[in-house]
C-alpha cells in the first residue's frame, strides 16, 4: 500500500470522516463567531441634536455644569442613561464656547469643577484639568473631550451628544 | 440466566466480531454520514422553514386554545378518548398517571420482565407484537389528534371511530396475546403475528375513516411581525382601528367629539413629551390595557374585553408611539401607506384606497359605532351601505358626500338647514395628497 | 529513525496521556457487523452535542423574564446575524432528537439488544428518553409566547392529577399556584443546568457501558 498513488478504501473514509467533521464544526462554528460578535459590530447612531441651555443663563469664565439624558436602544431594551459635562464661555462672544464632556480620559471616571483648585479634579486617580481640558497633572494621556455646538438665533445652545476627542 | 447461557452468549458474540468490523473507521464512517445527512437537513429546515411563533403570553387572554407540543399530542389525544369512556372516564389520573406510569414502569423493567435469553425475532412474538400495537397507536393517535372527539352538532361518530381506533382494538389485541400466548403456548407465534397484522388494519382503517369524515376548519395563520419597522406598522394599523377614535390619528386630541358616551370628554395629549418622556413602555402598556376610567381611557386589554387587545397587541401599539412621536427614538425605514400616484395614473381600491381608510376612518365606520350605518371595511360596504348610501360615492360626481366631507365642507339638509354629515374625519383634516387620491379615486368611477 | 519535534511531542503526551492506549480501546475497537440501524445511538449524540453548542450560544442573548423572554428571542431572530441560523437548528433539532432517540429505542427493542450482558445499558437509555422528553418540556416555555404558555399550564395540569400529591407536585413544578417568572425560571434552570447535567453523566454511563460490551449484533436464528 506504501508507495502506491492509490488511496485505500480505509484511508479514503477515515478523511472523509474527519472530512465531515470539519465541515459541520465549520458551517457551525463561523456563524456562531458572527453570532457573538454581532453587536460589536453595530454602528454607533450619531444621536439627534440635544438642547443643554441657553447662553444667557451661562456665567462668562467659569465652567457650568450641564447634563442631557438619551435613550438607546440596546438589544430588546430601550434605556435612558444621563450624561453631563461642562459649558465654558469663554468671552462675551456667542461663538467663544467651548462644550466639554466630564468623562475623564483615564478611566471614564467623573471629573469635577473646583473653584478653590480652578481646575476640574478626577476623583478616582487625582488628576487634574485645565478650565479648558488640558492635562495638568496625573495619569490621563489626552485631554478632555468636548461636544459638537451650535447657538441658535435665540441663544439656545444644542450639542451633538456625541463625545470628540480633543484637538 | 445460568452461567452456561451466559457463556453461550459471549462466546456467540466473540464469533461475530471475528467477521465484524473496526469501531474506526468503518462503524464512525456511517455515524459521520448521519450526523452530515441530520445536519443538512436542519440547516434547510432553518433556512427554509424557519421557526413560527406565536404571540407574546398573554395569561389574560382564555381564549386561546392550548396545544402541546407535537411529540405530546398522543398523550393528550389519549387522554381526550379516555375521558369519554362512561363512569372509569371521570377517574382522570388513571390516565394522567397510573398508565402512563405503567407503561413507562414496563419499559424501564424490560430486561427483568423479559429475562428469556432468545434474541431472534420469531423467537419474540410477544413483545414485538405489544410494542408495535403501541407505537401504532401512539401514530395513529398523533395524526388524530385536531380531530375533536365530540363534534360540534353533538355527532359521536369521529369520537367512536377513534375510540375504536385508539383504545378498543389495540386493547382487544392485547387481551388476544395474553390469551394465546397461555393457550398455544409454541404455536402462538403465527397466530400473534396475524392477529397483530388484523389489529394494524383495523387501527389504521378506522383512523383513515376518521380522518376521511372530518373537514378541517380553516385556521387563521397570524402573522408575527418581527422586524421593528413591521411592529411598527402593525401597531400603527391597531392604533388606527382602536384608538384614532378619541386620539386623533396624531395623539394631539385634548377634547372628544362625536364620541358616544365620551362627548367632550378632556384628555391628555398622547403625543406629547409629557406624556412620553414620563411613561414608560410598561405603564403605557398597563394604561392600554387597564384603562383610566377616572379619565376617561377605556381598557382595551383582553382581561376586560374579549375582543380586546392582546399582550404583542399592546407592544406594537406603545412601539408605533415610541418611534412616532417621541423624538428621543429614530424610527427605521417604513414603507409608505400607499405608492404615490404618478401623474394621471388612477388609484385603485385595493392598492390605495383601501389602506387609507385602514388608517383613517375605520376606527369609528365598524360595525358598534356612531357612524350613520356607514360601514367602510370592505369594498362592497364603502359603496352600499349608509344612511345617505345614495350620496356617498356616486362615480365622477365631484359633489359626492365623502369627496365633501373630506374636503372640509359639511353637508346640510337641503329642506332644514340642519347639518347631516360633519367634516371628516371630526378631529383633523385628511392630508391634501390623501383627499387627491380620493377625488381621483371617484373621477374614475371607484376601480377596486 | 528521526524523530522530529511533533514526534517528541506526540510521545512525550502519550507517556502521561496514554493517548496510544486511548486509541487501541475506543477507537481502534472490533465491532459486529453493523448496517445503518446502528448510527442511531451516535445521531443522538450529535444531536445533544448540536443541541448543547446552539443552546449555549442561545443564552449569551435570551433573558428568562416574563418581561424580556419573548422580546430577547424576537432579537435573536431579527437583529442577531445569524440568530435565525442558530435558534432555528436548535428548535428543529429539538423534534429531530426525541425522534431519534425514540427510534433507537425502539431498535434496541426489536433486536433485543437490552438483554444479557446489556441490561443497564437499556436502563440508562430509558432514563436518556425520559430526560429528552423533559428537556422537550422544559424548554419549549422558554419563548415565552402563547402556545408555550397555555401548553405548559395544561401540561403541568397533569402532573397535578396524580391523587394525593397532586396539589403539591403541581406548585413544585410552576413554583407556586399559577404560571409565572418563577416557573419561567425554574424551567430554565432545569433546561440549561439540572437535566444537561444528568444528560451527560448518563451519557458518559452509556457510553461507557457500551465500550465495555461492544455493540450488539444483529440476531440470527440461533439466537
Amino acid at each position: 500500500m506504501s508507495g502506491s498513488n492509490h488511496i485505500s478504501r480505509r484511508d479514503f473514509i477515515k478523511v472523509t470522516t474527519g472530512a465531515i467533521g470539519g465541515f459541520i464544526a465549520g458551517v457551525l462554528g463561523i456563524p456562531s463567531i458572527a453570532y457573538m460578535i454581532s453587536p460589536a459590530l453595530r454602528e454607533d447612531k450619531a444621536g439627534k441634536p440635544m438642547p443643554i441651555g441657553k447662553l444667557e443663563d451661562i456665567p462668562i469664565g467659569t465652567p457650568h455644569p450641564f447634563s442631557f439624558t438619551i435613550t438607546k436602544v440596546n438589544g430588546w431594551e430601550r434605556t435612558a442613561a444621563s450624561y453631563g459635562g461642562f459649558i465654558l464661555r469663554k468671552s462675551e462672544d456667542p461663538n467663544d464656547i467651548l462644550v466639554l464632556s466630564s468623562r475623564c480620559t483615564h478611566l471614564s471616571c467623573r471629573v469635577n469643577w473646583n473653584e478653590t483648585a480652578g481646575a476640574f479634579l478626577c476623583p478616582c486617580h487625582d488628576a487634574k484639568f485645565s478650565k479648558e481640558g488640558e492635562v495638568l497633572d496625573g495619569p490621563p494621556p489626552e485631554p478632555l473631550g468636548h461636544f459638537t455646538h451650535e447657538v441658535d438665533a435665540e441663544g439656545y445652545i444644542t450639542i451633538i451628544p456625541v463625545e470628540q476627542k480633543a484637538g | 440466566m445460568t452461567d452456561e447461557t451466559k457463556k453461550k452468549i459471549n462466546a456467540k458474540y466473540e464469533r461475530e466480531l471475528l467477521h465484524g468490523e473496526r469501531f474506526w473507521p468503518d462503524s464512525l464512517f456511517k455515524d459521520a454520514i448521519v450526523a452530515l445527512g441530520i445536519f443538512i437537513f436542519l440547516v434547510l429546515l432553518a433556512t427554509f422553514v424557519g421557526v413560527h411563533d406565536s404571540p407574546k403570553a398573554d395569561p389574560s387572554d382564555t381564549s386561546y386554545v392550548p396545544r402541546p407540543e407535537w411529540y405530546f399530542l398522543f398523550l393528550f389525544k389519549f387522554l381526550a378518548l379516555y375521558g369519554q369512556i362512561p363512569v372509569f372516564g371521570k377517574i382522570e389520573w388513571v390516565a394522567t398517571v397510573l398508565i402512563p406510569g405503567i407503561a413507562i414502569g414496563l419499559l424501564t423493567l424490560l430486561p427483568f420482565i423479559d429475562k428469556s435469553p432468545q434474541r431472534y425475532y420469531a423467537k419474540r412474538a410477544m413483545p414485538i407484537a405489544i410494542m408495535t400495537i403501541m407505537v401504532l397507536g401512539m401514530v395513529l393517535l398523533t395524526m388524530t389528534a385536531d380531530v375533536p372527539t365530540v363534534a360540534a352538532d353533538g355527532s359521536g361518530l369521529l369520537g367512536n371511530l377513534q375510540t375504536v381506533a385508539g383504545l378498543i382494538v389495540p386493547s382487544l389485541a392485547y387481551i388476544a396475546f395474553v390469551g394465546m400466548a397461555y393457550t398455544l403456548k409454541e404455536n402462538a407465534v403465527r397466530a400473534i403475528a396475524w392477529t397483530t397484522a388484523l389489529a394494524a388494519a383495523l387501527m389504521i382503517g378506522f383512523t383513515a375513516a376518521t380522518l376521511a369524515l372530518y373537514q378541517p376548519a380553516a385556521v387563521a395563520v397570524i402573522e408575527i411581525p418581527t422586524t421593528l419597522a413591521d411592529q411598527i406598522v402593525a401597531g400603527q394599523d391597531l392604533y388606527s382601528v382602536h384608538c384614532v377614535e378619541c386620539h386623533g390619528d396624531d395623539g394631539k386630541v385634548e377634547e372628544i367629539t362625536g364620541v358616544e358616551g365620551l362627548e367632550g370628554k378632556k384628555i391628555s395629549i398622547i403625543s406629547s413629551k409629557d406624556v412620553l418622556y414620563t411613561v414608560n413602555d410598561a405603564s403605557m402598556a398597563e394604561i392600554i390595557a387597564y384603562g383610566r376610567p377616572d379619565s376617561g381611557m377605556n381598557p382595551f386589554g383582553k382581561a376586560y374585553n374579549p375582543e380586546g387587545l392582546t399582550r404583542s397587541e399592546i407592544d406594537y401599539v406603545v412601539t408605533f408611539m415610541r418611534y412616532t412621536w417621541d423624538d428621543r427614538f429614530e424610527a427605521p425605514y417604513i414603507a409608505p401607506l400607499y405608492p404615490p400616484l404618478a401623474e394621471g395614473e388612477v388609484p385603485s381600491y385595493s392598492v390605495h384606497i383601501e389602506p387609507i381608510v385602514k388608517r383613517y376612518c375605520i376606527s369609528c365606520h365598524r360595525p358598534g359605532k356612531d357612524n350613520n350605518n356607514y360601514l367602510m371595511t370592505s369594498y362592497e360596504e364603502l359603496l352600499t351601505t349608509g344612511d345617505n348610501a345614495s350620496h356617498n360615492l356616486i362615480s365622477n360626481d365631484p359633489t359626492s358626500y365623502l369627496l365633501q366631507v373630506i374636503q372640509q365642507i359639511p353637508i346640510t339638509d337641503p329642506a332644514s338647514g340642519e347639518e347631516l354629515i360633519g367634516v371628516m374625519p371630526p378631529n383633523k383634516a385628511l392630508k391634501p395628497e390623501i383627499v387627491e387620491v380620493f377625488v381621483r379615486w371617484v373621477q374614475a368611477g371607484m376601480p377596486k | 529513525m528521526r524523530s522530529t519535534l511533533w514526534q517528541k511531542l506526540f510521545s512525550w503526551l502519550d507517556e502521561r496521556l496514554g493517548l496510544n492506549d486511548a486509541y487501541k480501546n475506543l477507537l481502534d475497537r472490533p465491532e459486529p457487523k453493523g448496517n445503518w440501524w446502528n448510527t442511531l445511538g451516535s445521531a443522538s449524540l450529535f444531536l445533544f452535542i448540536l443541541q448543547a453548542v446552539t443552546g449555549i450560544f442561545l443564552t449569551v442573548y435570551y433573558t428568562p423574564s416574563p418581561d424580556h423572554a419573548y422580546d430577547s428571542i424576537q432579537y435573536i431572530m431579527t437583529e442577531v446575524q445569524f440568530g435565525w441560523l442558530v435558534r432555528g437548528i436548535h428548535h428543529w433539532s429539538a423534534s429531530l432528537m426525541v425522534i431519534v432517540v425514540f427510534i433507537h429505542m425502539l431498535r434496541v427493542f426489536f433486536t433485543a439488544s437490552y438483554k444479557y450482558p446489556r441490561e443497564l445499558t437499556w436502563l440508562i437509555g430509558i432514563g436518556l428518553l425520559l430526560l429528552t422528553v423533559g428537556m422537550g418540556f422544559t424548554g419549549y416555555l422558554l419563548p415565552w409566547h402563547q402556545m408555550a404558555y397555555w401548553a405548559t399550564t395544561v401540561g403541568t395540569q397533569i402532573a397535578g392529577s396524580v391523587p394525593f400529591a397532586g396539589e403539591f407536585i403541581l406548585k413544585s413544578l410552576r413554583g407556586g399556584p399559577d404560571l409565572s417568572a418563577l416557573t419561567l425560571q425554574r424551567f430554565f434552570a432545569a433546561h440549561i443546568w439540572i437535566l444537561p447535567a444528568l444528560l451527560v453523566a448518563l451519557i458518559g454511563v452509556h457510553l461507557y457501558l457500551i465500550i465495555r460490551h461492544g455493540e450488539s449484533h444483529f440476531p440470527d436464528k440461533e439466537d
